[in-house]
């Protein structure tokens, strides 16, 4: 199956989503957006609840646009479940089921067994995410939306459910939209992440893609991006450019960067810290020895932030727990902060 | 309504009720309430549907024209009825000659209750069906059911209690209804005229037995009516 958007466009009063082009395969196309980004228009536009002011919705060459939704076969997870109050978890499945095995099928399948006679308002959050996701499988939909199914959860069943949901998704052999605002959520189970922002879709690409490699700052920032620089491309080699931070000159392997000003863009996990008298590092990281400003513990990570060019960048490293304490960081310590080359991204500036 | 009751011996009322002008009025009364209660529930739920789930100057424009037979007294009801279906209109005429005359007849008793009665159905349902949360029926839909099969089996189920105490308060004004009716249809004669009869020609103590019994079977039809239609999930 694939799903083709083109030029598709909706307008609400001063809101102004696409015009949108986009291709989903048999794939899972997470996206990713802030609230009031427009992410939450485009599903209802595919199922048919809204209808675009142009453009077309296309799923293997036939046209959506214009179908009512009950004729589409395009199924849809809603934000809550949306599910039947009035009926028990099996009802619910069945008024959706084509088949009475289907039924019990999909509910071994998302362990519901024990919760199939129990009306939605029983139930937890968790399972009536999974009774919403039975119900709408039980349809064997053409393609599955789902809108931000899991944004309602307490942490450790989100957790579950996003496991669940990723070996499903790998099971399932139709495009797979998933909105979610959640840059965790769309890095694991998204093959593809679609970034929106102001009804634009502002990058598509894999998650390594978008994480190390942001067409713009906004996709660094939403993507937990803290280190963004100005700086200046002093020189251009077959290579890679050599740019310019404060005083510091880092060496890249950026290449078609045809702006002398740019942003520079660095992953805090891919900031190495080492103890200052390590020598053996990688000798072609770019390597700055300054001092560790502060420090925070994030859980499973530490967040260090190192104070360069006396205090006019501050750049952000993420380390993990081990690192952490073999260097017996804190604040004040001198550390060896080494970048690879690769891991530094310029965004060209814009206009 | 206990004084009601005390108001005159029991046996005296007993004897009276099975006066057939009496069980005339009571009969016509039932059926016709029935009649219009149903008529402005068939009518009464599409239109309320719509009016919950569109917005615009038109669903206003048409809400006000609903609620109308609210607030208009009993009497201009009565001239509005008879301007439009009176034995003088087009219309009326055009019924009387295909033998079905709109005043005087069962049918002007169920015009005149049907109008008056028909906001409290449109205005409950609509207020019923808004309360049901649209994501449900989308839901539905994408599923792959029709509008008709989204309604009967998820709107309609969850809207059930507003819509029957819309339709009770229907039958409840319907059953009540004199004003209108006595201006287009005195014959046959409703509870409520039959009591106004009993009381100009032969006093407040012949007026008793009847409004007794309209009260007895007012209310037993609110109690069947609301036990019937039982609330599927409770």
């Amino acid at each position: 199956m694939t799903l083709e958007l083109s030029r598709l466009r909706k307008a609400y009063g001063q809101f102004d989503f696409g015009p949108v082009d986009l291709t989903v395969e048999d794939d899972v196309l997470a996206v990713l957006g802030p609230s009031g980004s427009g992410k939450t228009t485009l599903l209802p536009l595919i199922a048919g609840i809204t209808s675009p002011d142009s453009g077309s919705i296309q799923l293997d060459g036939r046209e959506l646009v214009g179908l009512p939704l009950e004729d589409r076969h395009v199924g849809m997870v809603f934000q809550e479940g949306a599910l039947f109050p009035h009926m028990t978890a099996r009802k619910n499945i069945e008024y959706a089921a084509t088949a009475s095995e289907r039924v019990d099928e999909l509910a071994t399948l998302l362990e519901l067994e024990d919760v199939l006679d129990r009306k939605p308002p029983t139930l937890s959050g968790g399972e009536r995410q999974r009774v919403a996701l039975a119900r709408t499988l039980a349809t064997d939909p053409d393609v599955l939306l789902l809108d931000e199914p899991l944004s309602s959860l307490d942490a450790p069943i989100r957790k579950r459910l996003r496991d669940e949901l990723h070996s499903l998704f790998e099971s399932l052999e139709s495009p797979i939209l998933y909105v979610t605002h959640d840059q965790r959520t769309a890095t694991s189970l998204g093959d593809r992440i679609a970034l929106v922002r102001d009804g634009d879709l502002e990058q598509v690409g894999s998650p390594s893609t978008v994480l190390t490699r942001p067409t713009s700052r906004f996709v660094a920032r939403f993507t937990g991006n803290e280190n963004l620089f100005e700086g200046t491309v002093t020189d251009r080699t077959e290579d890679g450019a050599t740019v310019l931070l404060g005083d510091i000159q880092f060496e890249t392997t950026a290449s078609d960067i045809h702006t002398s000003t740019v942003t520079v863009c660095i992953h805090p996990s891919r900031v190495e810290i080492e103890a200052p008298y390590v020598a053996d590092g990688d000798r072609t990281a770019n390597t700055v020895t300054e001092t560790v400003a502060r420090w925070l513990n994030e859980g499973s990570e530490y967040r260090i932030d190192i104070e360069i060019e006396a205090g006019s960048i501050t750049l952000t490293a993420n380390v993990r727990p081990p690192t952490f304490e073999r260097l017996a960081l804190e604040n004040g310590s001198e550390v060896q902060v080494l970048i690879p080359k690769e891991s530094i991204h310029l965004i060209p500036e814009r206009e | 309504m206990i004084s009601l009751f005390l108001s005159v011996p029991a046996e005296d009322i007993l004897a009276r009720m099975n006066h057939p002008t009496v069980i005339d009025s009571a009969t016509t009364s039932l059926l016709s309430a029935s009649i219009s209660t149903v008529v402005a529930t068939l009518f009464g739920l599409p239109l309320a549907y719509w009016l919950a789930r569109t917005d615009g100057a038109v669903t206003k424009i048409v809400l006000v024209v609903v609620v109308l037979p609210l607030v208009l007294p009993p009497t201009v009801v009565g001239i509005v009825l008879l301007t439009v279906f009176g034995p003088s209109s087009p219309l009326g005429e055009a019924a009387i000659a295909a033998g079905f005359p709109l005043t005087r007849s069962l049918a002007g008793v169920v015009l005149a209750q049907t109008f008056v009665a028909s906001p409290f159905v449109v205005v409950t349902a609509k207020a019923a069906f808004e309360s049901v949360d649209q994501t449900l029926e989308y839901a539905s839909r994408s599923l792959g059911k029709s509008r008709w099969t989204t309604a009967r089996h998820v709107t309609l189920p969850l809207a059930g209690p507003g819509i029957l105490a819309g339709v009770t308060l229907a039958f409840a004004r319907a059953i009540g209804e004199f004003g209108a009716t006595m201006m287009l249809a005195y014959y046959p004669r409703t509870m409520p005229v039959q009591i106004w009869v009993a009381f100009i020609e032969l006093g407040l103590d012949n007026a008793y037995p009847v409004a007794i019994l309209l009260v007895l079977i007012a209310s037993t039809a609110l109690v069947v009516l609301n036990t019937v239609a039982s609330n599927p999930w409770e």
